[in-house]
């Protein structure tokens, strides 16, 4: 019964019972990089079909292409047995595509109402019939079990209630088919069974449900049949009773390690830094040492603290208890200032919202953390700004046509370099990369890590954050494990396995839920 | 890989140096227009009287764009000029050397400048409301000093500045040319200028990158505030009076000169030249309607459709250019 794609043919072998949509050789190629390799697969009317795969495998661009929010590179949808373009959001939705999405994407400064019926309001004559609206949105919601007025604004539930009500909303409009990515990273448990009490009865009704997750013990209380994607290609298709978690966390991450990684090893020197008990907001009692010529790799999920621990070690956040000592001393990081005096210098997880000011040149962008040894009196040299910026382009072969250009007009991979190049001018002792290599291709990932080589072997220390467990797994000295806001494991160099890596990270076992297997 | 360094040099920046010229040629031709068409436009005195209208809106539009750049907006200046020249006249009356009164008025710019930081960046507000709140507050302020009436200044010699010239040039325009050549080196050649771009681009960005947002933010609005303060003296000796209703509405002739010049209302774009020239284009067509006979209030219109239509093109060039 297992419709295995691993090869790839024109149309899948299809079980009896209707396909609802089918996907053959999609494909999704953005430059520099291969999203999506042409997927071929059937999706069966009312099955709740799980897809799993790590950051970056291509579950996202795959939602993406079905939702019409980017357009594919090649291949054919066919829904109902026709062919589908799926150009546009609009075009899904009127097929009955729906997704709800891990960041609740409503108006929370609008009644719970308004949003269940955003787009298509229920008005006579023009006027709203907002008390019809709000009794109409209240039974839906205690039809479906949640326990949540529908007259109150958004913005005053939980995130986790927020989600329930993009669930709700979503089930009103028709959906034939509905996608949920990640839907339970920001709820709480009771709010996880009322979701899935909503997708069961979705299924009863015939709906097909999409179900993107990290957590497998949530693929298995609720999917039929689960995909695994791995780099971008659909790696197997497996009905959910034959199989199991070891063998798809081994789809997930069995791949080969290319010449990608450029691991040098020095031996670690003195401690650059040392937190000792550091919480803050979304991390808590973290400790660790950094010391020379060692990377220290951070792994988790998205939102397990990583990236807040940093930002707090960089002064960008308050600490709310504990102690950094800095090359043996204690020291207060109350601004990014502070940090940066102290010889930090943070790569920021989001280019766009972090790293770059994308509208302006890419010679600003590289020299504004040196401006101020650039300049004299105030004024800056001319020409110490041109030769910085075009030996860091040069250097790190920053594909642009002059420093001139705007850091937009470049690639993500070559943006990547932009964020590390200031840094490198400015020369630091903790060079902290936060997801360095996310949206990067294949070849600059490459130079990014000998880079670290060079760094290393000039006696800085690097904290590296990865959602790629490949990526700290084969590049890390020391590598923390991060779940929760908790540093709860420690390993050497290749110390541990893969699987144990996750399953640390994702820590199903730990925590099974609720009797519902 | 880098093979594909240098082909084009640099088409950026001449975009903005050609927008430059464009607007440099649009005042050059509306000049030939309104010289073949009145037979008083290329008159040395009325030149001079355009010059000294546009002066006063170009050193606003100078430091509105500084703040324009960071992303805000600062809707007091007009405000700010109006209760300067009731500061200036209160002080020259009183007999404090003019050299000092002049100081303070300006200090009082500064000191404003300094409340609209403090309100942006330590109470959270809306550059748009904070200063909106100082417009209509700064008037109030500078009727109740002077109880509603207009103060005239003492002091012949202080009136005679602004009537006066150098070299044939009219003071008032010389005195954009000391604030225009030390602003263009600080937004072009200083670092200061730099941030202002930077925090405009993407405050977090800059922020992380040791970037002193907050000390930036206040600069901006320092300098704008003393931009308007130094106006608020120079139209004080023009007109000799302090009086805190003057200069109604010309916060929006200094964003409309720094729009019209090239500032983008979303920050970080613009410079120093092009809103010099969208004041004396603004200045341009207000004269040149004025000899013509049209009507006061299709010189409103038409500065309106100006506004529209050369934005519009700036934002076709923007798109084009990338």
């Amino acid at each position: 019964m297992t419709s295995t794609a691993q090869e790839l043919h024109p149309a899948p072998v299809l079980e009896p019972g209707r396909t609802i949509l089918e996907l053959r050789g999609l494909e999704k190629k953005y430059p520099g990089t291969h999203a999506l390799k042409p997927v071929t697969l059937a999706f069966k009317s009312g099955e709740i079909h799980a897809i799993v795969g790590e950051n970056g495998a291509g579950k996202s661009t795959l939602i993406k292409l079905l939702t019409g929010v980017m357009p594919r590179t090649s291949g054919d949808v066919i829904w109902e047995g026709k062919p589908a373009p799926l150009a546009t959001p609009h075009e899904a939705m009127a097929l009955g595509i729906n997704a709800v999405h891990q960041e609740v994407v409503l108006c929370r400064h609008l009644t719970v109402a308004a949003n269940m019926f955003l787009g298509e309001e229920n008005s006579r004559f023009g006027i709203l019939q907002q008390r019809a609206m709000v009794k109409e949105a209240q039974k839906i919601i205690d039809d479906l079990g949640f326990d949540l007025p529908a007259h109150v604004v958004l913005g005053d539930l939980t995130i986790g209630q927020q989600q329930l009500i993009a669930a709700a909303r979503a089930t009103v409009r028709g959906t034939k088919f509905l996608i949920f990515d990640e839907p339970t990273a920001y709820l709480t448990r009771k709010e996880a069974d009322q979701l899935f009490t909503l997708i069961r009865r979705l299924k009863s009704e015939g709906v097909t449900i999409i179900y993107i997750s990290h957590r497998m013990e949530e693929v298995f209380e609720l999917a039929d049949r689960v995909s695994v994607l791995r780099d971008g290609t659909l790696v197997g298709t497996r009905n959910i009773a034959e199989t199991n978690d070891a063998e798809l966390v081994k789809l997930m991450i069995n791949r080969s390690i290319e010449q990608v990684y450029h691991k040098e090893h020095f031996t670690p020197g003195a401690a650059i830094v040392e937190t000792r008990n550091l919480s803050g907001k979304g991390f808590e009692n973290v400790s660790m040492t950094v010391r020379a010529g060692e990377i220290v790799g951070l792994y988790g999920l998205i939102g397990a603290g990583r990236s807040e621990f940093v930002t707090t070690l960089y002064g960008r956040h308050r600490k709310s208890a504990g102690q950094i000592l800095w090359e043996g001393k204690p020291v207060q990081v109350n601004s990014e200032h502070d940090a940066i005096k102290l010889g930090m210098a943070l790569a920021p997880e989001s280019r766009r919202d972090q790293g770059l000011c994308l509208n302006l040149p890419v010679g600003l962008n590289l020299n504004l953390p040196i401006y101020k040894r650039i300049s004299k009196n105030m004024l800056i040299s001319g020409a110490q700004e041109k030769t910085q910026a075009d030996r860091q382009i040069a250097d790190l072969r920053i594909k642009t046509p002059t420093r001139h250009a705007l850091a937009s007009s470049l690639s993500g991979g070559n943006q990547q370099k932009i964020v590390i190049g200031k840094w490198l001018a400015h020369g630091a002792k903790l060079f902290i990369f936060d997801e360095p290599t996310v949206g990067v291709d294949v070849g600059t990932k490459a130079e990014i890590y000998r880079l670290f080589g060079a760094l290393l072997s000039k006696g800085a220390g690097i904290i590296l954050i990865s959602s790629y467990l490949p990526e700290v797994y084969e590049l890390a000295d020391t590598l923390h494990v991060f779940r929760r806001g908790k540093l709860v494991a420690t390993h050497g160099f290749r110390t541990a396995d893969h699987e144990e890596i996750l399953t640390q990270a994702l820590a199903e076992k730990q925590e099974k839920l609720g009797g519902k297997i | 890989m880098s093979t594909e360094a240098i082909p084009a040099e640099k088409p950026k920046r001449n975009y903005n140096a050609l927008f430059g010229l464009t607007l440099l040629a649009l005042l050059v031709l509306l000049w030939v227009i309104l010289s073949l068409s009145t037979s008083s436009f290329a008159s040395a005195n009325n030149i001079s009287n355009l010059l000294r209208q546009g002066s006063m809106i170009a050193i606003l539009a100078v430091g509105q764009t500084f703040v324009i750049i960071t992303g805000g907006i600062d809707l007091s200046v007009g405000a700010v000029v109006g209760f300067a020249t009731v500061i200036a006249a209160m002080l020259i009356n009183a007999g404090i050397p003019v050299f000092l009164a002049i100081l303070i008025t300006l200090l009082v710019g500064v000191a404003i400048g300094l409340f609209h930081g403090f309100g942006i960046v330590k109470m959270g507000l809306p550059p748009f409301i904070i200063t909106l709140a100082t417009l209509t507050s700064l008037r109030g302020i500078g009727l109740l000093m002077t109880n509603g009436n207009s103060i005239s200044i003492n002091n012949d010699a202080f009136q005679e500045f602004s009537r006066n010239s150098f070299l044939g040039v009219p003071n008032l325009f010389w005195m954009v040319i000391l604030v225009g050549i030390p602003a263009y080196i600080f937004l072009h050649h200083s670092r200061w200028g730099r941030y202002l771009f930077s925090v405009g681009s993407n405050a977090e960005a800059s922020r992380l990158s040791g970037v002193n947002v907050q000390r930036t933010i206040y600069m901006a609005y320092t300098l704008s505030g003393l931009c308007a303060a130094f106006v608020g003296v120079l139209l004080a000796s023009r007109i000799g009076i302090g009086n805190p209703t003057q200069a109604e509405g010309w916060e929006l002739q200094a964003i409309a000169s720094s729009v019209i010049g090239g500032t983008s209302l979303f920050g970080a774009v613009g410079s120093v030249h092009g809103p010099l020239l969208g004041a004396f284009i603004l200045a341009t067509i207000n004269n040149g309607a004025n000899l013509l006979n049209v009507n006061a209030f299709w010189q409103r219109i038409i500065t309106g459709v100006l506004i529209i239509v050369i934005v519009y093109f700036d934002g076709l060039r923007r798109r084009g250019g990338k």
